[in-house]
């Protein structure tokens, strides 16, 4: 009898045993059907798989999104009207040619005529409207409402001709127009977020939240010789050490937004290509100035003094950047940038004058608040240091991105570092950092001189003036604003070798990857 | 050797004096080389935590900027980090960060354990109920899990890793005393302690007490590591406490980034936990086993 049970739950767990086999083989075949290459999608002139290993994604509606990995998927996988190119020039895209009226108040786009979208639909002027239109809504509220507050009209003139006509004169429109955001959508999309339906170098073929995305070559791309690749999978890590490992190991190719600790070990490394652009962007120490201690100037001045912006580049930056002089205005822009300002040298007995002066002989204690990302903590630290001597105590606050930015604390905190990416164009800083009624005002700053000649810089049509004008704002900066700003970072990247013809741009999401090929062999 | 000390009281009923079982231990410790060995870690590290700073050459936080990334030398015993801080300095100095958080939390932490284990244990009823599944709850937790929680709950600060420490250690050395004090509670001269008249606080601490103590020092120990290797493990995590605080934890998470160009201000902050968590956990051991096996089961 026992005999006999024994052997039926021996066959019971045979049967059990095979199907459980046979399910782990068909399921083996279905995720090998996602995960490796298709012959199928690819064209002959379409060649390789490129990873990207980058920081999870959260935002997939082009109207929201704001984090470098999120903007290099969506950029992948629709188009912007005008581009900008890493010389930081505007290059057409969408739109292949256009005109200004000579008040500065009207732009005529000619879009191009060959281009689709991913579901087959052509692409034409009423998509352009729609989008912009979406962009500008209040209701939809996408960052870029503000930017966009100045148009007053958008109208298709043509079935491939937009016509935007600006309330005032901006010069800066057409970078406006390639703000992050601007992304092409398909006219009366129902959920931008989850459709993928652009008309972009990819299509997307599946998304996973938190694991990849996967994009392939979109066959009918209006550029006939673009992309080059077959597929791109983004891979998202949350540690960049293990994303540089990953690329070490040849589990992916490619890794961006390093810091200069990462970067220097993978010089030299076999089969990485290391890659530098040089940005505008730029970590800035700012204190408060609506409020005590910051409201008294000479207690930003004494920090200013106390600080060795040379040791600061050396140790923090390794020498990947430019040594910054306390304005948002960098080397890049070469224009504007103020070579000839005189920032007084390092002079501790002088601000622990002004110290004493300001009312606090005895030093002063604060709390230095800044995200975990990037070299700031590392500014945190040797600032802590530089700064102790003129007695300047600082405890130092490292908290996770999210925490730093969430709910506007970044914004109320006295004294902290905040990271600012590279822009094509300086106004940009002004307009939501510095001016009274800044959106991002940070340093609660509200000067009737700089608001006046931020105005005009950013309006004026005649270049000379905006250089002056700039130039004044500068200087302003460096006399009594509320701003440390000790460096410009480069942007550090590597590839591996097995791919070629990628420029790295100084906002790396907005890098162009349908001009990467593989290297021939 | 099994043998162990004798715990609770002589012929005459009267308890050993307490330097009288200090002394005893620590020569039974002695007579085994891995006890020894474990026991001398733990000493000299606590010797280096006390006098931290007459052997630190560096302030922990000081920046020499123009040796930064410098191997180990004669000058730097375990060469500079990426900012130019000695390493063997923040290492010297960074025992007493980890030590005392530690010890403070363990300390903490036994002291909560003990009083709710001997009051759940005598006291029994909606009392021991009540005590247990609160505690029970919190055990299901893994520690390390349960002490990000709570520090996402009551905010970023060492005072916040010594709350942590207490939340999730008190539950453990509780639910090890109480299961000492149930096993002693029938025992006959609990009974006569309370025919006798003698208070509750008395029949805990003077009669139940030296029963629970062999156990509770093992415990203690053992418990010790652990915090140790918590406290390493939330700084390497990035959460209680702040840079430049030279916490070991931290220093690895520091240095992780540029491990392949300055290895050494990776490996020996990871070195100093590896170690004084062996030597401690080999000290724990040998108490265990000069106590016996049957009090500090």
């Amino acid at each position: 009898m026992f005999a006999k049970l024994q052997q039926i739950i021996k066959n019971r767990i045979l049967h059990l045993l095979v199907l459980v086999l046979a399910l782990a083989i068909l399921l083996q075949a279905c995720a090998g059907g996602t995960a490796t290459p298709t012959e199928s999608s690819a064209g002959q002139d379409h060649q390789g798989v490129l990873r990207v290993a980058m920081q999870p994604i959260v935002q997939t509606d082009p109207a929201f999104i704001s984090s470098d990995p999120e903007i290099i998927i969506a950029s992948s996988i629709y188009d912007y009207l005008v581009d900008v190119t890493p010389q930081n020039t505007i290059a057409p895209r969408l739109a292949r040619e256009w005109t200004v009226s000579e008040d500065g108040k009207t732009y005529v786009f000619i879009l191009v005529e060959n281009a689709t979208f991913h579901d087959g639909t052509l692409f034409t002027a009423e998509d352009v409207v729609w989008t912009f239109n979406r962009l500008r809504d209040p209701g939809v509220d996408s960052p870029t409402k503000d930017i966009y507050s100045n148009i007053d009209q958008i109208e298709a003139s043509d079935q491939f001709e937009v016509t935007f006509t600006l309330k005032e004169p901006n010069p800066f429109f057409l970078y406006d127009l390639s703000d992050n955001h601007a992304l092409i959508l398909k006219a009366n999309s129902q959920d931008p977020g989850s459709d993928f339906i652009g008309t972009g170098p990819f299509k997307q073929v599946s998304y996973s939240p938190e694991d990849r995305l996967v994009v392939e070559a979109n066959e009918d791309y209006f550029l006939s010789d673009r992309p080059k690749l077959e597929r791109v999978e983004f891979i998202f890590f949350n540690d960049q050490v293990a994303q540089v490992e990953a690329l070490r190991s040849g589990q992916v190719d490619l890794v961006m937004l390093l810091s200069a600790d990462l970067f220097i070990t993978l010089i030299g490394e076999q089969g990485v290509l290391p890659l530098r652009a040089a940005t505008n962007s730029f970590d800035v120490v700012r204190l408060r100035s609506d409020r005590a201690p910051g409201d008294d100037p000479r207690l930003m001045e004494a920090l200013r003094l106390a600080t060795d912006r040379q040791v600061i580049f050396d140790l923090v930056l390794q020498g990947y950047g430019e040594i910054g002089q306390d304005t948002p205005i960098g080397p890049m822009y070469s224009q504007y940038y103020a070579e000839d300002l005189q920032l007084p040298a390092r002079d501790i007995d002088a601000a622990r004058h002004l110290l004493a002066d300001a009312g606090y002989p005895d030093g002063i204690d604060f709390e230095l608040h800044t995200p975990d990302t990037g070299n700031r903590p590392n500014l945190a630290v040797v600032l802590k240091d530089q700064w102790a001597e003129a007695g300047i105590n600082v405890d130092v606050i490292v908290e996770p991105e999210s925490v730093y930015y969430g709910d506007e604390g970044w914004l109320a905190v006295d004294l902290g570092i905040t990271g600012w990416g590279s822009r094509p164009y300086p106004q940009f800083y002004f307009d939501t950092m510095l001016v009274c009624e800044a959106k991002w005002n940070e340093s609660h700053f509200c000067d009737s001189e700089l608001d006046r000649l931020a105005k005009i810089a950013g309006t004026t049509l005649n270049e000379e003036e905006r250089v002056e004008a700039y130039r004044q704002i500068q200087e302003l900066l460096v006399e009594r604003g509320p701003i440390l700003i000790p460096y410009f970072f480069s942007q550090l990247g590597a590839i591996s070798d097995k791919f070629s013809d990628f420029v790295m741009k100084p906002f790396p999401g907005r890098s162009d990857l349908s001009t990467i090929r593989l290297t021939d062999q | 050797m099994t043998a162990g000390l004798k715990p609770t009281h002589n012929a005459l009923g009267v308890a050993p004096s307490w330097w009288r079982r200090l002394s005893l231990l620590g020569g039974r410790l002695y007579s085994r080389p891995v006890s020894a060995i474990g026991t001398t870690i733990t000493i000299l590290f606590l010797l280096v935590a006390i006098c931290g700073p007459l052997i630190a050459p560096y302030e922990e936080n000081e920046i020499l900027a123009s040796e930064a990334r410098q191997p180990p030398s004669a000058e730097h015993w375990f060469g500079t980090d990426n900012l130019g801080r000695d390493v063997f300095s923040r290492v010297i100095l960074g025992a007493r960060e980890i030590l005392v958080l530690a010890g403070l939390g363990t300390l903490l932490a036994v002291i909560c354990g003990t009083l709710f284990g001997l009051l759940s244990g005598y006291r029994g009823g909606w009392f021991d109920e009540i005590t247990m599944r609160i505690f029970d709850s919190l055990l299901a937790l893994p520690a390390l899990l349960l002490a990000l929680l709570l520090l996402g709950t009551v905010g970023q600060s060492k005072y916040s890793v010594l709350i942590v420490l207490v939340i999730v250690y008190t539950p453990i050395v509780a639910r090890v005393v109480r299961s000492v004090v149930l096993a002693v509670k029938p025992q006959g001269f609990v009974d006569a302690a309370r025919l006798g008249g003698e208070t509750q606080t008395r029949i805990l601490f003077r009669e139940i007490m030296p029963s629970v103590l062999p156990t509770l020092s093992v415990e203690s120990a053992l418990r010790f590591s652990y915090a140790i290797f918590l406290v390493a493990s939330l700084g390497f995590l990035g959460v209680g406490v702040q840079p430049p605080s030279p916490n070991w934890g931290l220093m690895v998470k520091e240095a992780r980034t540029f491990a392949s160009l300055v290895p050494w201000a990776l490996f020996f902050p990871a070195a100093a936990i590896s170690i004084v968590v062996i030597g401690v956990n080999l000290m724990a051991d040998g108490v265990k086993r000069v106590i016996g096996p049957e009090q500090a089961d």
